[in-house]
């Protein structure tokens, strides 16, 4: 059995006062001691920007923060060495729409079975404050032409991951611990690309999309009747991208994922696999004249 | 016995498998060859062609000279016209239309014999064969004994054909041709060479990598790294080798890197442009301590460049690449049989020492193919370097300081410990950290390796006369023009030798100092346009060579490029 001080952070929490990824960060431990997996399968792989400090502020936890953009092939490697693991990305707006987006759209296309968490509040926190892939038409920040702001729409992730091929497809909100532990949960259970689209303001950064703002435009799915095993509805609801913000899980299938089609160990993991050196030796011997 | 042969043709003619079929003769009638193919980056038409060089010596090597020519092509009958040596022979099939005819040339009936004695135009391999093996006056029975050892796993029938084709053609011709060939193999029996083993660098890389128990390998196709990962996909099921091609060369340093983390020995194939997107995740394996091997397969650059053909021109590149500054080892094999060599030692240093391994090959190393001995792997041993004992361990911390900067590795899925790394400057146990006092530690923890490493690494060999006036300086793949020209020159009273690289970064120095100070001038030749690696001998030892050769055309260095290059100098 996990308990939560197995989970006490190593390190003092730097995000800001009141920060969106405090509900996210409570809501992961709740989501990994309701699941009691044991904590040395687990793996927290992060990208860079604040969403991607959480692997320092959950303790007795595997991970791998590495690059901007790049959680997504990093956990890929980490999850075909070993598809023992559970390996869970936090990823940001920032880190996985922009300069990660192409890897985003393929894992989904390959239904790689991990789940990935974006932390999405719509704007580059940790560079204080530009705006993001996900940041609306018209948002103003200091990188952002004046007027008009940004002068394009923002990137769909939902609705991107359902076309792509994802199999499991939800948003969550930080300000929603329940709905939002059962999301992780199934995300991180689905065998297959899973995607939770997690809203989550920036305090001091975003004026336009705050607790209040969210608080007052989304509404549940579930609770409005969704077929969730209908793609086209599914792309329907994820198409509602504006003033009024779906909350809950938008698509879900089932379809081989992509460990399925390698050719990777019957039984274990390629860790503890070895090549036999009488078969290289043959094929040697075989390619002599 | 010294014959270079040249089949040249369109793309998607054959020229391939008219150059297998030569080649595999020469080896099982026991002569060395050596073949490299120079070809442009298209699919169909063009011109291409295949160079192969048969030897009663060990060959590494091809030369400017060529004593036969096998043109599928009208642009193959003229534009290799001016490299016929005296007494040469060129042959085409009679359907190419061509009319200047001089002594040397030969048009035969190929396609016509192979497909009405053969029933097949594809078997104008065997008569182009016939036609070569005849006007050298080769002994018919050795080619058919070779013939039949070629084609027996295909059955009775596709031998008998073959045989029948090759025969047809080499009684027409000796009816025919004309000419002359100051080649006249009659009493021929069969050759010195026991090396039945032909092999080009990747595959050898690739065999090697699967030796060394490679687990995991994703990678970008690009030209001319290409066939070693097809290679290992070809294998993967019968050894369980994950592999996966990738969205980009960014996803494939990252996805490897990943796997190292938990547990697989990892590598990417790419050649310089494919490097190019990769150099963050270097900087992230290196930062993170996670062992991978690299291989890059050089073509000319920069950008697209050249890509099909080949030059050594990434080595400064590779071994500064990304922000930072941090151990790495460089790699260079000069030859198939190296290659092997190299890619198993690549992984063992790899894990041994936590760091990113490069392989440096390029066009030269990757495509050509020479006939080795058999390579025994039994004595293959993988070094996983250091790991932490089994069992549970709450006090595990993956970047523990210790006098070597080596820390035992832990995987994710052990069972009691926790593994956790970063990109960031971190603590001993993998959380990030600013602190002043720990990223001082963590950065002279990467740099307490590089003396062992420098240690576990080989020195270079000296090839010729120790104490000769002249040496030349050569690093990879350039070794077998530089050795042959060295001998040359030796056998003509000239006094000089070679200093060799394999294992160029980081560099051992002790014997580059003993070879400049022994030899009056230091000759770096290399197959690029600065003299790289010269440029990195004067970083770390303060001395300059002398003068500099350098090719950077594309095309395969020559031991008689080399010795012109000399003369010109008045070196020789």
């Amino acid at each position: 059995m996990i308990i939560p001080e197995m989970l006490e952070g190593p390190q003092k929490v730097t995000w800001c006062t009141g920060c969106g990824n405090f509900g996210i960060l409570a809501a992961l431990k709740k989501a990994i001691i309701e699941l009691d997996e044991p904590l040395h399968n687990i793996v927290l792989t992060s990208g860079i920007g604040c969403s991607s400090k959480i692997p320092h502020y959950v303790g007795g936890i595997n991970s791998l923060h590495t690059l901007h953009g790049r959680p997504i092939p990093f956990a890929t490697g980490v999850h075909l060495a070993n598809t023992d693991l559970k390996v869970i990305v936090h990823t940001g707006d920032g880190d996985c729409l922009a300069e990660g987006l192409g890897h985003f759209i393929h894992a989904a296309r390959r239904n790689v079975n991990l789940a990935v968490l974006i932390h999405n509040n719509g704007v580059n926190g940790l560079t204080k404050g530009q705006y993001s892939p996900s940041a609306p038409r018209g948002y103003i920040s200091n990188t952002s032409p004046p007027p008009p702001g940004a002068p394009m729409d923002p990137v769909n992730p939902t609705a991107l991951a359902i076309i792509a091929g994802a199999t499991y497809v939800a948003r969550g909100f930080s300000g929603d611990q329940k709905g939002l532990v059962v999301l992780m949960k199934e995300a991180i259970t689905h065998e297959g690309f899973a995607v939770v689209d997690i809203l989550q303001p920036c305090v001091t950064w975003n004026r336009q999309l705050t607790w209040k703002y969210y608080n007052e435009h989304t509404y549940s799915l579930q609770e409005n009747g969704h077929d969730v095993t209908n793609r086209f509805q599914a792309m329907e609801k994820a198409m509602e991208n504006g003033d009024r913000y779906p909350v809950g899980v938008f698509y879900r299938s089932s379809s081989p994922h992509l460990a399925a089609g390698l050719a990777l160990p019957e039984k274990g993991n390629l860790k503890n696999h070895t090549n036999d050196l009488k078969d290289v030796q043959k094929i040697i011997d075989d390619l002599m004249l | 016995m010294d014959i270079s042969f040249n089949i040249g043709g369109e793309a998607g003619q054959g020229i391939d498998t008219i150059g297998d079929l030569l080649t595999q003769v020469f080896v099982q009638a026991g002569f060395y060859t050596f073949t490299i193919k120079d070809f442009e980056s298209r699919i169909r038409g063009g011109y291409n062609f295949t160079q192969i060089r048969v030897s009663d010596r060990p060959v590494h090597t091809s030369v400017d000279q060529i004593d036969m020519i096998i043109a599928l092509s009208r642009d193959a009958v003229v534009n290799q016209r001016e490299r016929l040596a005296d007494g040469g022979v060129i042959i085409f099939d009679d359907s190419v239309e061509f009319d200047d005819l001089e002594a040397c040339h030969y048009p035969a009936p190929l396609e016509k014999i192979a497909k009405e004695v053969g029933g097949d135009a594809r078997m104008m391999n065997a008569a182009a064969l016939g036609a070569v093996l005849s006007i050298l006056n080769f002994p018919f029975a050795l080619a058919q004994e070779a013939l039949t050892g070629i084609f027996e796993r295909k059955g009775e029938k596709i031998v008998a054909s073959n045989v029948n084709v090759a025969k047809t053609l080499y009684d027409k011709t000796k009816e025919n041709f004309t000419g002359t060939c100051k080649y006249n193999l009659e009493t021929l029996e069969s050759g010195p060479s026991k090396d039945k083993l032909l092999i080009t660098g990747n595959r050898a890389l690739a065999l090697g990598a699967i030796a060394a128990n490679l687990k995991w390998i994703s990678s970008y196709p690009m030209s001319p790294s290409t066939s070693l990962f097809q290679d290992v996909i070809s294998y993967s099921q019968q050894f369980k080798i994950g592999a996966l091609q990738t969205e980009d060369e960014i996803s494939s340093l990252a996805m490897a890197i990943g796997a190292s983390y938990a547990g697989a020995r990892s590598m990417v194939t790419t050649s310089g442009g494919g490097f190019s997107l990769m150099v963050e995740a270097l900087g992230f394996a290196a930062m993170a301590e996670v062992p991978v091997v690299i291989y890059n397969a050089q073509r000319p650059g920069p950008s697209t460049g050249l890509p099909t053909r080949t030059e050594q021109a990434d080595l400064l590149f590779m071994g500064f690449a990304s922000q930072g500054e941090f151990p790495r080892i460089m790699l260079a094999p000069k030859d198939p049989l190296e290659s092997f060599d190299v890619a198993t030692r690549a992984f063992n240093l790899a894990e041994k020492y936590q760091v990113p391994v490069m392989i440096l090959g390029d066009q030269y190393l990757a495509d050509s193919v020479m006939n080795v001995p058999r390579i025994d792997v039994s004595t293959i041993t993988v070094d996983r370097g250091k790991l932490a004992k089994p069992g549970s361990n709450p006090e595990y911390k993956r970047y523990l300081f210790i006098d070597d900067g080596v820390s035992p590795r832990a995987f994710p899925g052990d069972e009691g410990k926790t593994v956790v790394s970063a990109g960031n400057v971190h603590r001993e146990d993998g959380h990030i950290t600013e602190d002043a006092n720990i990223r001082n530690l963590m950065v002279q923890k990467f740099m307490n390796k590089i003396p062992k490493i420098l240690a576990d690494l080989n020195p270079p060999q000296l090839y010729g006369d120790k104490t000769a006036e002249t040496t030349l300086m050569t690093w990879g793949s350039t070794w077998g023009a530089a050795n042959e020209a060295v001998e040359i020159l030796a056998g003509r009273g000239k006094s000089i030798n070679q200093l060799h690289f394999c294992d160029i970064f980081p560099l051992r120095t002790e014997k580059l100092r003993d070879v400049f100070s022994k030899s009056k001038r230091v000759i770096a030749v290399e197959q690029n346009v600065t003299s790289q690696f010269a440029a990195l001998a004067r970083m770390e030892t303060g001395l300059g060579v002398s003068q500099h050769i350098n090719k950077y055309d594309g095309r395969a260095m020559t031991p008689g490029w080399i010795i012109g290059k000399l003369k010109e100098a008045g070196i020789v």
